[in-house]
C-alpha cells in the first residue's frame, strides 16, 4: 500500500490502534500488548482478545507491524519503519490537538 | 429433576451474535452448561445441569483465522468451546465487571459486519437459485411432476431467502452490540 493510502487509512487513528502500535515499539505478543496498554493508561483501557487479534491482523496486512518470532503458535510482533512513521505523524497530530485544547483547561 | 436440557435450533433462534452470547450467559447463570460446541450446535444443543456460574461467552465468526487466533484468546484466559461452521465460541468465568473480548466499538462493528457478510452471501445464493428456477418456468416446458417439484423448490428457496433477509435486518439493527 502506498504512503498516501496508509495515511488516509490510519490518520486519525483510534485510541486502540494508537496504543497497540505504540506498544509494539518493543517486541510483544498479544497478551503482553494488553498488559502494557493497561499499565500505560492506569487501567483505563483493557484491550480484549478479539480487539487485539483483529487490530494486529489489520496492522500486519498493511505492513505497519511484522511478526518477528513464533513459539507454540504464539507470535511476537514489532513495529515496522512504515508503522513508526505513521505513529509519529499521529503523535504530532495529537500534540497539535493538545496544544489547542490546553487553553480550555 | 432432569440433568439435561435439549434446545433445538438455538443458532436460528438467537441469530444476533450479542443475543446468542447473552442467551448462553443466562443459561449458565441458571445452572445450564454446555462444554462442547460442534458443527451441529446451531441445530441442537445439549446442556448439563450444574452450579450456576457467571460466564461470558464470545461469538466470533472467523472464516480464515490466522495461526495465532486461538493462542491469543487462550492467553487472555478464554476457554475454547468449539465452532459451528466458521463461528468460534469462547467462554470465560468472571466475578464483578462483565468481560469483553471486543473492547472498542470498532471491533464490535467489525465482528457484526463479518457475521452480516456471511449471512448476506447465503441470502444472495438462495435468491439467485430462486431466480434461476423461476426463469426456468419461462424457458422450458415442464411435465406436471417436474412442475410440482420446481414450484416446491422455488417456495423453499424463497422461504430461506426471506428468513435470511430477516436475519440480516436483525443483525443490522443491533450492529453496535
Amino acid at each position: 500500500m502506498n504512503w498516501e493510502k496508509l495515511r488516509r487509512r490510519y490518520i486519525p487513528m483510534s485510541e486502540t490502534m494508537f496504543y497497540i502500535l505504540f506498544s509494539l515499539q518493543e517486541e510483544r505478543h498479544g497478551y503482553a500488548i494488553m498488559q502494557h496498554v493497561k499499565e500505560l493508561t492506569g487501567g483505563r483501557i483493557i484491550l480484549g482478545a478479539g480487539t487485539v487479534y483483529s487490530t494486529i491482523g489489520k496492522l500486519e496486512r498493511d505492513g505497519l507491524i511484522k511478526a518477528v518470532s513464533e513459539e507454540n503458535r504464539r507470535k511476537t510482533y514489532l513495529i515496522t519503519e512504515a508503522g513508526n512513521r505513521i505513529l509519529r505523524e499521529e503523535a504530532a497530530r495529537i500534540a497539535e490537538l493538545y496544544q489547542h485544547a490546553e487553553v480550555l483547561l | 429433576m432432569k440433568d439435561k436440557k435439549i434446545v433445538l435450533f438455538p443458532g436460528f433462534r438467537h441469530v444476533v451474535p450479542a443475543d446468542f452470547e447473552s442467551w448462553l450467559e443466562k443459561m449458565a447463570s441458571a445452572g445450564w452448561h454446555i462444554d462442547r460446541i460442534t458443527q451441529w450446535s446451531s441445530f441442537v444443543m445439549v446442556f448439563r445441569r450444574g452450579a450456576p456460574k457467571k460466564y461470558r461467552f464470545v461469538y466470533d465468526l472467523q472464516a480464515a483465522p490466522r495461526k495465532d487466533y486461538r493462542a491469543i484468546y487462550q492467553e487472555f484466559g478464554w476457554e475454547y468451546l468449539g465452532r459451528m461452521a466458521s463461528v468460534f465460541i469462547w467462554r470465560k468465568e468472571y466475578r464483578d465487571a462483565r468481560l469483553e473480548a471486543f473492547s472498542d466499538q470498532e471491533s464490535i462493528l467489525q465482528r457484526n459486519r463479518r457475521t452480516l457478510i456471511a449471512v448476506s452471501i447465503a441470502f444472495y445464493m438462495f435468491l439467485l437459485a430462486a431466480l434461476i428456477l423461476g426463469l426456468s418456468f419461462f424457458t422450458r416446458t415442464l411435465a406436471p411432476g417436474e412442475l410440482f417439484q420446481a414450484v416446491l423448490a422455488l417456495a423453499l428457496f424463497l422461504a430461506v431467502a426471506a428468513y435470511l433477509g430477516r436475519v440480516m435486518l436483525k443483525i443490522g439493527r443491533k450492529r453496535e452490540y
